[in-house]
């Protein structure tokens, strides 16, 4: 690969940073054939980003239900996203928009209940958006160091604290 | 001079003896009276003669949609679960509907439940139904063993005391925030009909709620639900809990442990909730039948507000088209989607 | 015999469909292509219109599936070099120039292109950038392996001097020795797709190219947007690399301009692509932005493209209909002043921060030569030159020609050309199908159903790739110790050949009955390593990936000990996720080997022929009485060469064919099945087992109405474009007495009740009304247009119509002519914009150039018996716009014709042969593969309510006379949006359960 990669630099951290402090981990549901792929490209391009997601392949954004969200996080997941293809460009015809349907729907409810925002994320991430996924992962990681481990739909923790 | 509901009471038994006698319907879904004050009991009669049983009162708390399926089962020729429906027209059932239950009735027909052509309607406004628990708040500690009641007013009578209290201010939250008292489906009209009721705001107690801190929600959500001793009188009750296993009883993987640990019970109520989404109608009979009395309709109502303001549906109230979670806008708002280094929150 | 193979030369859409298809349906394909990798123009594109699809993203699926086809041999930096013999038996010589880097031993790590000290300019990104002189022309690339540039290359000008990239090739790939080869192949047909080139607008000075730094063409712009190109799809222009606010697109950059640029024909593309840059950039765009375009006619023919055209215009892209004088500097920062000639003969000027060269597409100058080593004629611009009846031969038989070498024409329209010349092709060859092409076979496989889990863990350290950064060795060690691993083993090349072979061994001595691999990611090695299962006697669907490269050790190169933590965190999913999976079917259905068209027009008579010539039988059914549907109503296509007599040829020859069973007055009433076997019982009672069906049932005139009358069907004198080839058909002698006629453009079409151009009455009405001339050269004809859309050469039409004496007046809806009639005399009165003043004539002859609309009736009905989707105006949908132009998203259905959109006899009959080119590759088989991840119901937790029926964008659910849930394997695509929807999780998808997918999120949390 050619280095005309730009933001390869800026995020650096080098070996020595790594430290134990407390890190994140976040589930990323991707969609086989618009945002897994966009997340290889940037792999391809060497877009750095933090490593705290543990991508899980799914065939579409569509076939992530609400159970399974809120069971990642009662696993343990300190921040969910899922992302597919854009609207309109649905592998499956159709499946993103039912998903982006859904999507307010689950991340409104779990606001409603004090579920902090910014734990559920959703993203379009298409096959050729490499930067884009490397931006988002960032984005999304960041918000979610800023909130802190995940406690309340962690069973065994005191929920009172 | 009769009140309102012992002439509608009279009306529905006239009506459900006719419609037995000739055959219209094999059974009548209704209510008759109950064994403790302010209690009334669901009951089908399957005899015309039996009709002077039912009963019409502020005390119909339940959704008598949630009998429809089953009622109608009872009445088709019995055959084993994997043999064909049999030919020819099915009996019919009759069943008393309000406002909100006749919603659920347009539902359970959009998610093939019931079959419209084998039901009769006898629509019914709805006047509001009272809160057991509201009343006996007012006389906490003292016993009640009678409640008489009129068009305005219910005379709430013990041992030692007798007072009349004002019907409206007893009445359910739901009832009182209820803006299509007026059933949607009517085969046979039982009274008169309402109009449609301005409600100024019918999602204020939501709005309250949302005008909290993340963490004062946090804090309502785990108080509001610690109480629950996971009986599923909730989900027995509500006319869209029909599933034969529940997801609370999968195991592989295990949506929710059985336990009554707050994150349990919790996530219990949030995908009881979420799976109500687009279809409840806010009759609330979850709320009514809890024995811990806790507001489990906040949820169900915060995703009503949702469903209406972004997708413009009402549970029941657009029979031809499909439910709101079923279909899609290409332009459907994306509140949710994170873009490229900045988290879009769309505005209104 | 002939020979059971075909040539297909050029590596772009064209080429590759028609190789994917030929493939196929039975042949072995030699695909040569010039470059390093296929892929063409349309790989450098960022968007598509008019979907904005990311064409990238749609057209790599098709590359890997061409890289990867056993019965495709790819030859990349190849070109024919001499074709002998006849159709049937060529032999062709085709000479492959070394690529000095061994394909079979490149892992495309990129570390050769990283450590080459030699920069030369980005050929792939249009010269913008750099690249090295080892080099991968984009990173979807296939085949995904570098190369190296001999003309820039150090070693190979001065041997000795450099050579960095051996020394660091981990895998030894590196051949300095690589030299051309010549091949030589036998085949029984050849098709050409060798594309095109754009005009280089260096040679107009006015544009100011190559001097001003941000006048760029289209193309240049095209990957200046592509987030993979030079600006990593960042909106900057080059001068400074602001970010551009005013941009001007300028159309017909060497396309209808004889003059300067010396090419008479329109290119077709330009205007949706600027139309197209122009959206994009809006979306680029972080501030105020305002697009531009200076056009002299806006060509938006194609299906969708009007539509996109308004939203252009609503969204704040502004028209200018003008010719522009020149691009001059207007300051010192860059900035450039348009100075431009308005409609009224105006100068103005108008500054822009960049301004865009819609250059046309042109022959490339190497085709001059192919052509004649081929022996194939040319026309006068240069073009391949087909015949007017069918589109996809050359002048020499046996060799066909597909895409943009024959015309300018966009992707639907080349890919259409592709399965046309691929059935075409195939025609002469259909007996020797499968002769040639090679099936592998397979081991029995094991019955695992009893067995406990025995999982066996592969981790890879692709060269240094993975293990610079991660700790393989730890990783491997830690799969060891996981519940149900009792292998595991690190490799360093775990997809080189021998690792393959021995993973075969292990499998089999190990007993495995679960594999993971952690390496790269499985969109591009699951296929591999399934195989080895298969290969290796285990079911392919008992394996899992674990992408530890591409989204770990690639993209945290600076965290070893956090990306080592995640790859075992990634094994350790994997392995849950494996664990619960079990062996899949791999399902098929049987193939009836006969087709079924509706339709009798010119559109379903060519593929019902081109079905019966391969031997398969056909049955056509006809809603009429006769054949030729409205080919027999149209006097002459626009080369000139008159219809009827071809439709009637053409309709005696589908009566007559043994194989057609032609049903006239006959409808559908019912159709049941699916691809592979359909079957359809028609009105007479009648049913026809079928598996597949080709939709072809036509369109009609749109008939004038309302404010589109203009007097027509009151006054004798008023025609339809039909109405008056009719009378030319007839050769009515009294056309020669008419002194003066008018034509009214766009009657019907480009209005809001039919928001698209009807594509082919600007051609139509512009050679009758040369044919008039013709007629009574004195004639006085006046065009009344809104646009005149005569795309690719037609545009000669155009001109030769003006150089007659026909006189184009410019209208638009808000300025209507006016159509009235004073004692039997017709007035038209016209507001013409060029003089600004109103025209009033008295014409003794008006024809209404009238939209073509879709059949009312039988179109819609037809789509609902065969599950297809239908446009907003009533058109039937293609599966996808840009690259599956004539199937349906429903698979065994297929269309052409009119019914699809308005277009041309020799549009519709290369649709047709594409159709059943399409069709033919299902009939080519015995049994045709379905999906074997599929959804299952689980029938006691379903509750009938039908939420999965109504998300499955597939019609795979249904209820059944129970009321309960049943899924169609054979129409099931795997999507899961069924899954997800149900609430009772009564419905699964086979191995992507929420059992899997859950197993593999609760191993990311429970560490050891």
């Amino acid at each position: 690969m050619s280095k005309t990669n730009k933001t390869s630099e800026t995020n650096m951290t080098s070996e020595t940073n790594e430290t134990d402090t407390w890190e994140p981990k976040i589930i990323a549901f991707l969609c086989t054939w618009c945002s897994y792929a966009g997340a290889d490209l940037a792999g391809v391009s060497r877009f750095q980003y933090p490593p705290n997601i543990r991508i899980v392949k799914v065939p579409c954004s569509g076939r992530v239900s609400e159970n399974m969200i809120l069971s990642a996080l009662k696993s343990g997941a300190d921040g969910i996203l899922v992302s597919g293809c854009h609207p309109g460009d649905c592998h499956f015809i159709s499946g993103n928009m039912f998903a982006r349907r859904r999507s307010p729907l689950l991340g409104n409810l779990l606001e409603f209940v004090g579920i902090e925002p910014g734990r559920v994320s959703f993203s379009w991430v298409s096959a050729s958006e490499g930067e884009q996924f490397a931006e988002i992962v960032k984005t999304v990681t960041e918000r979610v160091k800023a909130l802190g481990p995940a406690t309340r739909l962690i069973k065994k923790i005191d929920q009172a604290a | 001079m009769p009140t309102i509901n012992e002439k509608l009471t009279e009306e529905i038994r006239t009506q459900a003896k006719a419609l037995l006698a000739d055959g219209t319907v094999a059974a009548v879904i209704g209510y008759s009276r109950g064994s403790l004050p302010m209690t009334v009991k669901p009951t089908v009669v399957r005899a015309s003669e039996d009709c002077g049983k039912l009963v019409w009162n502020s005390f119909c708390v339940l959704n008598l949609a949630n009998y429809l399926p089953e009622v109608l089962k009872s009445v088709e020729p019995p055959r084993g679960p994997r043999d064909p429906k049999p030919e020819g027209p099915l009996a019919k059932v009759a069943v008393l509907a309000t406002g909100c239950w006749s919603r659920n009735i347009v539902v359970q027909t959009q998610e093939h439940q019931v079959d419209r052509d084998r039901v009769v309607v006898l629509g019914v406004a709805s006047r509001g139904m009272v809160s057991r628990r509201k009343v006996e708040e007012q006389f906490a500690g003292r016993e009640i063993l009678a409640v008489e009641e009129f068009d305005h007013d219910l005379v709430i009578k013990g041992a030692d005391f007798e007072e009349k209290i004002n019907r409206w201010s007893v009445v359910r939250d739901n009832c009182q925030t209820c803006t299509r008292p007026d059933p949607v489906l009517v085969d046979v009209r039982i009274g008169e009909p309402a109009s449609e009721r301005k409600n100024p705001n019918p999602f204020q107690q939501v709005d309250k709620i949302e005008e909290k801190s993340s963490d004062e929600r946090w804090a309502w959500f785990t108080s509001e639900f610690s109480t629950c001793i996971r009986c599923y009188a909730c989900r027995n009750a509500c006319p869209l809990c029909y599933c034969p296993t529940c997801f609370v009883d999968d195991a592989k993987p295990q949506w929710v442990g059985k336990s009554l640990d707050a994150v349990d019970t919790g996530l219990f109520h949030l995908l009881r909730a979420y799976h109500c989404a687009g279809r409840c109608t806010d009759c609330g009979a979850c709320e009514s039948v809890c024995p811990m009395g806790i507001n489990m309709r906040m949820l169900t109502k915060k995703l009503n507000k949702d469903v209406l303001n972004l997708y413009g549906m009402e549970a029941g109230m657009q029979p031809a088209s499909p439910l709101p979670l079923t279909t899609y806008a290409t332009d459907d708002p994306q509140k949710f989607i994170v873009t490229e280094a900045k988290a879009v929150k769309e505005g209104e | 015999m002939p020979k059971g193979s075909v040539l297909v030369v050029g590596g772009g859409i064209a080429g590759v469909q028609a190789a994917l298809d030929l493939a196929n349906s039975g042949f072995l394909v030699h695909l040569v292509e010039r470059t390093a990798a296929i892929g063409g123009k349309m790989s450098q594109l960022d968007k598509t219109f008019p979907t904005n699809d990311c064409s990238a993203c749609i057209l790599s699926p098709k590359l890997v599936e061409c890289g990867r086809h056993m019965n495709i041999n790819l030859l990349t930096l190849s070109d024919l070099v001499s074709l002998d013999g006849e159709p049937g038996n060529f032999r062709a010589v085709v000479r492959q120039r070394p690529r000095y880097v061994d394909p079979t031993k490149c892992i495309a790590c990129g570390l050769c292109a990283e450590k080459c000290p030699k920069k030369v300019p980005n050929d792939y990104n249009m010269g913008i950038g750099k690249r090295k002189a080892a080099y991968l022309s984009y990173p979807q690339a296939v085949p995904l392996k570098y190369a190296i540039d001999p003309t820039h290359c150090i070693w190979i000008n001065k041997p000795g001097r450099c050579g960095i990239c051996a020394k660091e090739c981990p895998a030894g790939a590196i051949n300095f020795d690589d030299r051309e080869k010549d091949h030589v192949l036998e085949v029984g047909s050849v098709v050409l797709a060798p594309g095109f080139s754009r005009f280089n607008p260096s040679s107009l000075d006015f544009t100011g190219y190559g001097r001003l730094p941000n006048v760029v063409t289209s193309m240049e712009f095209e990957r200046m947007l592509s987030p993979s190109g030079p600006c990593m799809g960042h909106l900057e222009r080059p001068s400074d690399g602001k970010e551009p606010q005013r941009i001007a697109w300028l159309q017909c950059v060497g396309s209808r301009d004889i003059h300067r640029a010396g090419n008479a024909y329109c290119s077709s593309v330009c205007c949706m692509f600027a139309l197209k840059q122009a959206v994009i950039s809006m979306e680029h765009a972080h501030g105020e932005f305002e697009p531009s375009i200076f056009y002299m006619d806006m060509r938006t023919h194609g299906k969708g493209f009007e539509n996109y055209y308004n939203r252009a215009k609503e969204q704040g892209v502004r028209f200018h209909r003008a010719r522009v004088h020149s691009i001059i500097p207007a300051d010192d920062q860059g900035n450039l002043k348009i100075r431009y000639v308005d409609q009224q003969g105006k100068v103005n000027f108008e500054e822009f921060d960049m301004v865009v060269l819609s250059t046309g597409l042109q022959p490339y100058r190497h085709i001059i030569e192919l052509a004649a080593m081929l022996k194939l004629e040319l026309d006068a611009d240069h073009f391949i030159k087909t015949d007017s009846f069918n589109p996809v031969a050359s002048s020499r038989p046996g060799v066909y020609v597909c895409g943009a070498a024959s015309e300018p024409k966009d992707i639907p329209q080349s890919v259409m050309e592709a399965s046309a010349a691929a059935a075409e092709a195939g025609r002469i060859l259909a007996p020797v199908r499968w002769t040639e092409t090679s099936k592998k076979q397979y081991p029995m496989e094991m019955d695992i159903h009893a067995q406990p889990p025995r999982i066996g863990v592969f981790v890879c350290h692709c060269g240094i790739n993975i293990s610079s950064v991660v700790d393989v060795a730890a990783v491997s060690a830690y799969a060891g110790n996981l519940p149900d691993v009792v292998f595991s083993q690190a490799n360093l090349f775990t997809c080189s050949q021998d690792t393959i072979n021995q993973m075969i061994n292990i499998i089999k001595e190990e007993k495995l009955n679960r594999v993971v691999v952690a390496s790269c990611s499985p969109r591009t090695h699951e296929p591999l390593f399934q195989e080895t299962l298969r290969d290796a006697g285990l079911n392919q669907f008992l394996f899992e990936m674990a992408n530890i490269r591409d989204q770990d050790s690639w993209v945290h190169q600076h965290e070893p000990v956090k990306a080592t933590a995640k790859a075992m965190d990634l094994v350790r999913m994997a392995v849950a996720r494996v664990r619960g999976e079990g062996a899949l079917p791999y399902n098929t259905v049987p193939v009836t080997k006969s087709a079924l068209v509706i339709g009798g027009g010119v559109s379903g008579m060519t593929a019902a022929l081109t079905f019966a010539e391969q031997g398969y039988p056909v049955t056509l059914i006809e809603q009429s009485d006769m054949l030729g549907g409205n080919g027999r109503k149209v006097f002459r296509n626009w080369k000139g060469d008159a219809i009827l007599p071809y439709v009637t040829d053409l309709a005696a020859k589908v009566t007559t064919h043994p194989q057609i069973n032609v049903k006239f007055n006959c409808e559908i009433k019912d159709v049941a099945g699916s691809v592979g076997k359909f079957s359809t019982t028609f009105s007479d009672g009648q049913s026809f087992e079928h598996g597949v069906a080709v939709m072809a049932v036509g369109g009609e005139p749109y008939k004038p109405e309302g404010k589109w009358q203009f007097l027509h069907g009151s006054n004798a004198n008023v025609h339809t474009l039909l109405e008056l080839d009719k009378r030319f058909i007839e050769e009515d002698a009294t056309l020669k007495k008419v002194k003066q006629a008018v034509f009214i453009h766009c009657v019907g079409s480009r209005i809001p009740e039919r928001p698209y151009c009807s594509r082919v009455c600007c051609t139509h009405a512009v050679d009758s009304a040369i044919k008039l001339k013709e007629l009574n050269p004195d004639m006085d004809i006046f065009m009344l247009y809104r646009d005149i859309r005569t795309y690719g050469q037609r545009e000669r039409l155009y001109q030769e119509a003006r150089g007659k004496g026909i006189i184009f007046i410019n209208y638009d809806l808000d300025r209507m002519p006016q159509v009235e009639e004073v004692n039997g005399q017709l007035i038209v009165k016209a507001h013409d914009p060029i003089i600004d003043a109103h025209v009033t004539i008295h014409p003794d002859m008006l024809v209404l150039a009238t939209a073509i609309q879709p059949r009312q009736q039988s179109g819609k009905n037809l789509a609902k018996f065969f599950k297809c989707a239908i446009d907003s105006q009533g058109f039937l949908l293609e599966a996808h716009m840009k690259l599956r132009p004539v199937d349906f998203a429903t698979e065994g259905v297929f269309l052409a014709g009119l019914c699809h959109f308005p277009k041309s006899m020799e549009e519709s009959i290369a649709q047709a042969k594409a159709a059943a080119a399409r069709a033919s590759i299902i009939l080519a088989h015995d049994v045709v593969p379905a999906e074997s991840i599929t959804a299952e119901v689980n029938r006691a937790k379903c509750t009938g309510c039908g939420l999965c029926v109504e998300v499955c964008a597939y019609n795979a659910v249904s209820l059944d006379e129970n009321g309960l849930s049943l899924v169609n394997t054979s129409m099931c695509k795997g999507c899961g949006n069924c899954v997800a929807g149900c609430r009772s999780d009564a419905v699964t998808l086979k191995n992507v359960g929420n059992e899997q997918i859950m197993a593999a999120v609760d191993a990311a949390f429970c560490d050891e």
